[in-house]
C-alpha cells in the first residue's frame, strides 16, 4: 500500500472518444441519448427528471426483471455546455431515502481526434464540507494511504 | 452496499471532513504513536474538545488506542482506509462499464467524418 496515491482515494477515469464535445455533452444531458448508455446490461433505465441547469434535479431509475427498481438521483451543480458538468449523486433505498452523497464532475476537452472525457467522483459530508475540505482531504488521504500500514 | 460498510464509510468521510481532526490524523501519521496528552499540544482547543475529536476518529476506525500503565496512547490504524478503497473500486467498475457503453452509443450515432 506504500505506493498508493491520491488517485486511489478520488475516483478519476479518463477516455478519449472520437466525437466532438458538443455531441458527447448531449449524451449526458438529453434523456433519449442518456438512456442509450446509462443502464448496465440487463437493466431498463428510465429518466424521471433531468433538469440540466444549475440547481436542477435529476433522477433515473433502473429496473431489472425479477428484481426491484433502484433509483439514483441528485442535483446539478455546474452545467457549462459543452465543457463541464457537475452533479451530486446518491442511490435511494426502497423507501426513497437517499444514501451516501457524492459529487461527480465530468469535463469534456476538445482534442484533435475528438474529446478527452474526464470523470471525477468523490465523497463529501455536505456541500460546505466539500467546498472547504476537498483539498485538505486529498492531501490527508494522500499521506494516509502512503503511511497507514 | 451492505449497510455496515455504508455506515463505516460515512463515518470515515465525516471524520475527515473536519480540519482539526484531519490535522490530528496528519500529526499522528508524522509522529507515529502519541501520548493522548501530547496530541492536543499544537491545537488551540480544550483537552475535552480534543478528546471528542479522538472519539470520532476512533469510531470511524481511523485511530486506535493503547494503554500502558498510566499512559494512554493513540495511533493511526493500519487498515484505516479500507472502506474508502473498496468503495472506490466498486465505483470505478460501474463507471468504466458506463463509459464503455457511452463510447459505443456515440460511435453508433456519430457519422465518421474522417472516412468520407
Amino acid at each position: 500500500m506504500s505506493d498508493h496515491t491520491m488517485e486511489e482515494t478520488v475516483l478519476r477515469l479518463e477516455r478519449l472518444i472520437p466525437a466532438p464535445p458538443e455531441v458527447l455533452f448531449a449524451f449526458w444531458t438529453e434523456p433519449a441519448k442518456l438512456l442509450t448508455w446509462w443502464g448496465p446490461d440487463g437493466y431498463e433505465a428510465s429518466v424521471h427528471s433531468l433538469d440540466t441547469e444549475p440547481g436542477g434535479r435529476w433522477r433515473i431509475t433502473l429496473r431489472r426483471s425479477g428484481s426491484g427498481v433502484r433509483a439514483v438521483s441528485g442535483v446539478y451543480r455546474i452545467v457549462e455546455p459543452p465543457r463541464r458538468l457537475a452533479f451530486t449523486w446518491a442511490w435511494e433505498d426502497e423507501s426513497g431515502t437517499r444514501g451516501q452523497e457524492t459529487e461527480v464532475t465530468v469535463t469534456f476537452e476538445a482534442t484533435p481526434g475528438g474529446t478527452r472525457l474526464v470523470l471525477v467522483q468523490q465523497r463529501f459530508e455536505s456541500k460546505q464540507a466539500c467546498d472547504n475540505h476537498i483539498v485538505g482531504w486529498s492531501s490527508s488521504f494522500d499521506r494516509l494511504t502512503k503511511t497507514a500500514r | 452496499m451492505p449497510a455496515v460498510h455504508a455506515l463505516q464509510l460515512d463515518n470515515v468521510f465525516a471524520a475527515l471532513a473536519d480540519q482539526t481532526r484531519r490535522a490530528i490524523v496528519e500529526r499522528l501519521l508524522a509522529e507515529g504513536e502519541l501520548n493522548v496528552g501530547d496530541v492536543a499540544a499544537p491545537f488551540a482547543v480544550t483537552p475535552s474538545a480534543i478528546s471528542r475529536h479522538l472519539q470520532v476518529l476512533e469510531l470511524a476506525g481511523l485511530i486506535e488506542r493503547r494503554i500502558e500503565r498510566q499512559w494512554r496512547f493513540v495511533r493511526v490504524r493500519a487498515d484505516a482506509l479500507a472502506p474508502v478503497e473498496s468503495w472506490l473500486s466498486r465505483q470505478r467498475r460501474n463507471w468504466a462499464g458506463a463509459l464503455d457503453r457511452l463510447e459505443s452509443a456515440v460511435a453508433a450515432q456519430t457519422p465518421r467524418r474522417q472516412k468520407s
